[in-house]
């Protein structure tokens, strides 16, 4: 008897616990989240060409689902081709420069120069040169997302711990045996905070490029413009909203991934 | 108390000797500001002696110890490791190298990390007695930790792992840079014990860099004094205490006299520079 209130007791008090962190977690955001919505309801009915109701933005994406999808994809492709080139070469480039210091002396003032020009001054000349299809948006996003890559890979290959790389020359490693066990993987931490860096900029990247270059496929950014200058308030903050989702979940699965890549690089993650 | 049979070093047949250092010069900086860090330095290590290196900090024992591993080139003067040059030497894993951190790769598990050795420069591994490496963690205490990661070791069991990846594939000479350093009084003094158990039945050439008088004897065949400014060998003292050696060595009586002996030639080597 005494065994069993002993069990309830333990298991109330585990439950509560989690409860408690449950609410630890979500509770303060979520107040804030309803706080902004109210203030965002209370300005939005009184003027109302500021802003949308937030119930006029809902019934938006009520009417016309399917036209937000497949705006969305268009956006989405954008970021996950441009994106994903972006940080294949930015990662591509880190590593030639880390092994060839010729590469770096060559490449590295071309970089800053480039690096220092706006894109968003960029992306009207690569409309000019690539017309209105999705590759000059491609190239816009790439652009973004390749410097923050480029910077932090280049930073963790020459972050080596000295002492095991000394280990490894005294064992007469070769080069690429450096790489694959070293340099490579002791680099992933810098990676992950160039890819914390580069998500939200390649959805900004996707959207500029939209702005200057509207197209036939359209997407969320175009959406944007061209609602906005007809002052269709809902359509162009539901697009917005959209357009937030997606930097959302890029950056969750950013999170998880970096997860399973980096567990080694957290303590509590590891579990002592 | 038996005397060392092998007190004189150049009677030594070539075949005995490990590693053979001579007349080696290193310096430092640009043309100006040059400084001689070692000044024609000749020592030799026999097949299977230990032997420590002691001095005042910046006198060179890191910077003998780089050249001796092949990470750093002198300037003039020779190391050869069984008659081979260094780089010859490397190519054939024949040097081990235990740094002053574990530097362990923290992605990789202990037994993993333990055997990189073996798998990394793999056309070196053939016609040597490689070591299990489950079996070597074992007999350094590390057989329940083979699956955990460096973070989830203490300090000293990561050095200790440590010890056991220079160990592993069977190594002529293994190079140690205070590899207990970081490690508190208690801690490090279990750890020497234990690398004096496994060295004692494991018997390679020790070129072993510390601070710590004690330590110093207690693991050495001979302790190498050197001076600061330049770098340079003030004295070699043989530890003539018999073996294997155990704790109850501390008290004993000639490992008092050796620590006299050794801290007076430390003190000479300090009073001299001060000059
Ligand atoms: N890469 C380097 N460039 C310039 N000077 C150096 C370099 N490495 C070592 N030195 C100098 O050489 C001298 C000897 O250094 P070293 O690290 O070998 O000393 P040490 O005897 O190991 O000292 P400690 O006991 O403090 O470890 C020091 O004065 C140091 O400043
Ligand atoms: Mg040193």
């Amino acid at each position: 008897m005494s065994d069993l209130s002993l069990t309830t007791k333990k298991s109330k008090k585990r439950s509560s616990i989690t409860l408690g962190q449950i609410l630890w977690n979500w509770g303060p955001p979520a107040v804030t989240f309803i706080i902004v919505a109210v203030l965002w309801q209370l300005v939005a009915i009184n003027n109302p060409y500021v802003l949308p109701t937030l119930d006029a933005i809902g019934n938006s994406f009520a009417s016309d689902p399917k036209m937000y999808w497949s705006n969305m994809l268009v956006t989405a492709q954008e970021i996950a081709i441009g994106a994903g080139a972006g940080i294949f070469f930015g990662f591509l480039l880190a590593v030639a420069m880390a092994e060839l210091p010729i590469v770096e002396k060559a490449v590295m003032p071309l970089i800053v120069v480039v690096m220092v020009t706006p894109v968003v001054a960029i992306a009207p000349a690569l409309v000019v040169a690539f017309g209105f299809g999705m590759l000059p948006k491609y190239i816009v996003t790439a652009l973004v997302v390749f410097f923050p890559m480029l910077v932090n890979s280049l930073a963790g290959l020459r972050d080596v711990d000295q002492k095991a790389l000394d280990v490894f020359k005294t064992l007469h490693a070769s080069r690429w045996e450096i790489f694959r066990d070293l340099r490579l993987p002791g680099c992933m931490p810098f990676v992950f905070a160039g890819l914390r860096i580069a998500m939200p900029l390649a959805v900004v990247g996707a959207a500029v490029a939209e702005f200057v270059a509207a197209g036939q496929q359209a997407g969320l950014g175009s959406l944007v413009t061209i609602a906005a200058a007809q002052a269709n308030l809902p359509v162009t903050w539901a697009s917005i909203a959209l357009l937030c989702l997606l930097g959302v979940i890029l950056v969750s699965v950013l999170a998880v991934l970096r997860k399973r890549v980096l567990w080694w690089s957290d303590e509590d993650l590891i579990g002592r | 108390m038996s005397v060392s049979s092998f007190a004189h070093a150049n009677a030594v047949h070539p075949d005995d000797v490990g590693v053979q250092v001579s007349n080696v010069v290193k310096s430092f900086g640009a043309d100006d500001t040059r400084t001689t860090v070692l000044n024609g330095v000749s020592l030799s290590i026999k097949k299977g002696e230990f032997v420590s290196l002691i001095g005042p900090s910046g006198c060179g024992k890191s910077t003998l110890l780089k050249v001796v591993a092949g990470l750093s080139e002198a300037d003039s003067g020779s190391v050869t490791i069984k008659g081979k040059s260094v780089r010859e030497a490397s190519r054939h894993k024949a040097i081990g190298l235990v740094p002053q951190s574990p530097a362990l790769l923290p992605w990789r598990t202990i037994l993993e990390n333990v055997s990189l050795p073996i798998k990394i420069n793999p056309s070196a591994n053939a016609g040597r007695a490689l070591r299990d490496p489950r079996e070597i963690l074992e007999s350094f205490g590390l057989g329940h930790a083979i699956n955990k990661y460096p973070a989830q070791l203490s300090g000293g069991m990561q050095q200790r792992a440590a010890i056991a990846r220079a160990f592993v594939f069977d190594p002529e000479i293994l190079l140690m840079d205070e590899p207990f350093s970081a490690l508190d009084e208690m801690n490090r003094d279990q750890q020497r014990m234990g690398l004096l158990d496994f060295w004692q039945s494991n018997r390679k050439s020790v070129l072993f860099v510390t601070h710590s008088v004690p330590e110093a004897i207690m693991l050495s065949d001979r302790i190498v004094v050197m001076a600061a400014h330049p770098g340079r060998i003030a004295e070699v003292i043989d530890v003539d205490l018999p073996r294997p050696r155990s704790e109850a060595m501390y008290a004993s009586d000639g490992f008092r006299d050796l620590e006299t002996r050794v801290r007076a030639s430390l003190r000479q080597v300090m009073e001299a520079a001060r000059v």
